[in-house]
């Protein structure tokens, strides 16, 4: 009840911040969620090494194969092209979306249909209100002090 | 001729001679801090003293195999002098892929088994297809079984009847232990202690601690109290890599409510996060995720196969991988399925004894069994037709 007798003085500062629309939050999420499907976060300790000085080599990529154990030259060579694609590249490929029978775009499970939970994007506990700016939840005032100082404008898009 | 038995995961090898025993050893490469210089290939990782900051190097992306550069090392070090020592030509080997797998990743697997390591004969299968042996080797009058498969990248749901795969009956929900280590970071990193590097570490932190809740409101409200009272709350002491090499929970009465710890560790409380992450599993849609959780994605499948199997699937849903051993996993699902499948059908979700090898184990006996010989592809047959041959045989 706090909350909302304070909220008129609320809104005449939030009408001064800047308002995030509807596609630039969509966009944050989804940044969001590809950083979930990241392998690190830090950089590869091998290039961060420090610079080297003027005699001293690092091996590069294709050294790092080991020479001693020469492979047998096979078909691999032609079809080296096929080892270098990623993920994108190779569903893209596929061909899957005109595709009649199950496949791996038809198997994605639907969206649900219960209704969304809501948690405080600062504590993760069930939150009640929504950021005007950014569309983030909160869920207590103090969170939402957090949230403007910490996540809210400040995450470059 | 041995056969060689290999569920090749995105997180973890499965691997091992048919008539031994199965090892789990990472799939990928590492690098360290401390040795930079060195790339550490899959079970290599033991060497690494202090695998803090460890740098991860993976053959798969979203659960498809695309790095086959890392791909190839790890295998060549499976299958070398120091590991399994196979003898190509007179080994068969069976191996899996992910459901619905590319076909130009299908190829590849073709001619780097044939021509690359010129392994005798071949079966290349799904682990779905390995587990769904093993259940009905052990329950023989079972008709139907449907199976979740939970792994590092996503989890799938698969129903078999017999050894039918029912495609149309597959669903893949965008959550595996990959996304929730990476969330179980994310927020720590933001509540308390920056830890975005420390893949390795969260990732046994998130093994050590988290728990798929029975009452999630509840729990919330439980986890959210002050001091003795909250009996959700746990204290995880970081390992250092010299006086603690791994972490662990603080024994409950050792922890201090209020106030610091007198001995110098480094500490991580973890409240709502023990049970909100593996909530994802159950609710992808708390993190943005616009799909099904797993219970009403299995209603889903099971909903779109003929009517009379309706029955059989929902009493014989099997829990495989290593993403749904969390503690209270199969009890949550079986009682969710339990108010959403029709009333006068009984529901009962199994958990094997051990789900990560669980379709190991189906490969096994497949391999000892009588018309083993009949569903592989020779390399003879492979020179012969090529491609066409394994298209023919092989249900990916
Ligand atoms: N005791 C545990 N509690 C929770 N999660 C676990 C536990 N043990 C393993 N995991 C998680 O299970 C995942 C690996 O499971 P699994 O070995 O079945 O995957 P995979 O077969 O390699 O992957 P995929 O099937 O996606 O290719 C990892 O994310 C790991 O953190
Ligand atoms: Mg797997
Ligand atoms: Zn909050
Ligand atoms: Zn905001």
């Amino acid at each position: 009840m706090v909350l909302e007798k304070k909220s008129s003085a609320r809104v005449e500062a939030d009408s001064r911040r800047r308002v995030l629309d509807e596609a630039t939050r969509q966009r944050r999420l989804s940044r969001q969620l590809e950083a979930l499907e990241k392998d690190n976060f830090q950089d590869d300790p091998l290039s961060s090494l420090p610079p080297p000085g003027p005699t001293a080599r690092l091996p590069t990529f294709s050294e790092t194969e080991e020479p001693e154990k020469k492979k047998r030259k096979t078909r691999g060579d032609h079809f080296k092209q096929r080892f270098r694609k990623n993920f994108t590249t190779l569903l893209e490929e596929e061909n899957l979306s005109d595709r009649a029978e199950p496949n791996y775009l038809s198997a994605e499970a639907l969206p649900s249909s219960l209704p969304p939970r809501l948690f405080c994007c600062v504590c993760g506990f069930p939150s009640h209100y929504t950021c005007t700016t950014c569309g983030g939840r909160y869920c207590s005032s103090k969170c939402l002090l957090t949230h403007r100082e910490t996540r809210c404008l400040k995450w470059t898009l | 001729m041995a056969t060689l038995v290999l569920d090749n995961g995105a997180y973890s090898a499965k691997i091992g001679f048919s008539q031994e025993k199965v090892r789990v050893i990472p799939n990928c490469q590492f690098r360290s801090k401390t040795s930079r210089l060195k790339t550490f290939t899959a079970n290599q990782l033991d060497e690494i003293k202090d695998p803090s900051g460890l740098f991860y190097i993976l053959p798969f992306q979203k659960g498809y195999l695309v790095n086959w550069d890392v791909q190839r090392k790890v295998w060549d070090h499976l299958f070398g002098k120091e590991m399994f020592k196979v003898d190509f030509t007179d080994t068969s080997v069976i191996i899996t892929e992910p459901y619905f797998n590319f076909s130009s990743i299908q190829e590849s697997m073709n001619e780097i088994l044939f021509e690359e390591y010129q392994f005798q004969s071949v079966l290349r299968t799904n682990a779905g297809s390995l587990s769904a042996h093993h259940f009905f080797s052990s329950r023989p009058s079972e008709l139907c079984c449907l199976l979740v498969d939970g792994g590092f990248s996503f989890t799938h749901i698969i129903p078999y009847c017999r050894s039918k795969k029912m495609k149309e009956g597959i669903r893949r929900v965008n959550v595996g232990g990959k996304l929730l280590t990476n969330h179980l970071k994310e927020i720590i990193s933001y509540r308390q202690l920056h830890v975005m590097d420390e893949t390795h570490v969260i990732n046994q932190v998130k093994e050590d601690v988290c728990y798929v809740s029975q009452q999630f409101f509840k729990d919330m409200e439980i986890s959210q109290m002050k001091g003795e009272e909250n009996t959700v709350v746990r204290d995880y002491v970081l390992p250092d890599f010299s006086s603690i090499k791994k972490g662990f929970c603080k024994p409950r009465e050792e922890m201090v409510f209020s106030g610091k710890y007198k001995t110098g560790e480094q500490i991580l409380r973890l409240a709502n996060e023990r049970f909100a992450v593996p909530e994802m599993l159950f609710h992808p849609s708390d993190i943005g995720i616009q799909e099904m959780g797993i219970p009403e994605a299995i209603v889903h499948s099971i909903q779109s196969l003929p009517e009379e199997m309706h029955a059989h699937f929902f009493q014989n849903i099997v829990l495989t991988g290593g993403n749904i051993l969390f503690p209270g996993f199969r009890e949550r699902l079986e009682a969710e399925l339990r108010a959403l499948a029709p009333a006068h059908l009984p529901v009962s979700v199994l958990l094997p004894d051990n789900p990560i090898c669980y379709p190991w184990e189906g490969g096994k006996l497949l391999a000892d069994s009588p018309d083993y010989e009949e569903i592989v592809v020779t390399r003879e047959d492979f020179e012969e037709n090529g491609h066409f041959i394994c298209e023919e045989k092989f249900d990916i």
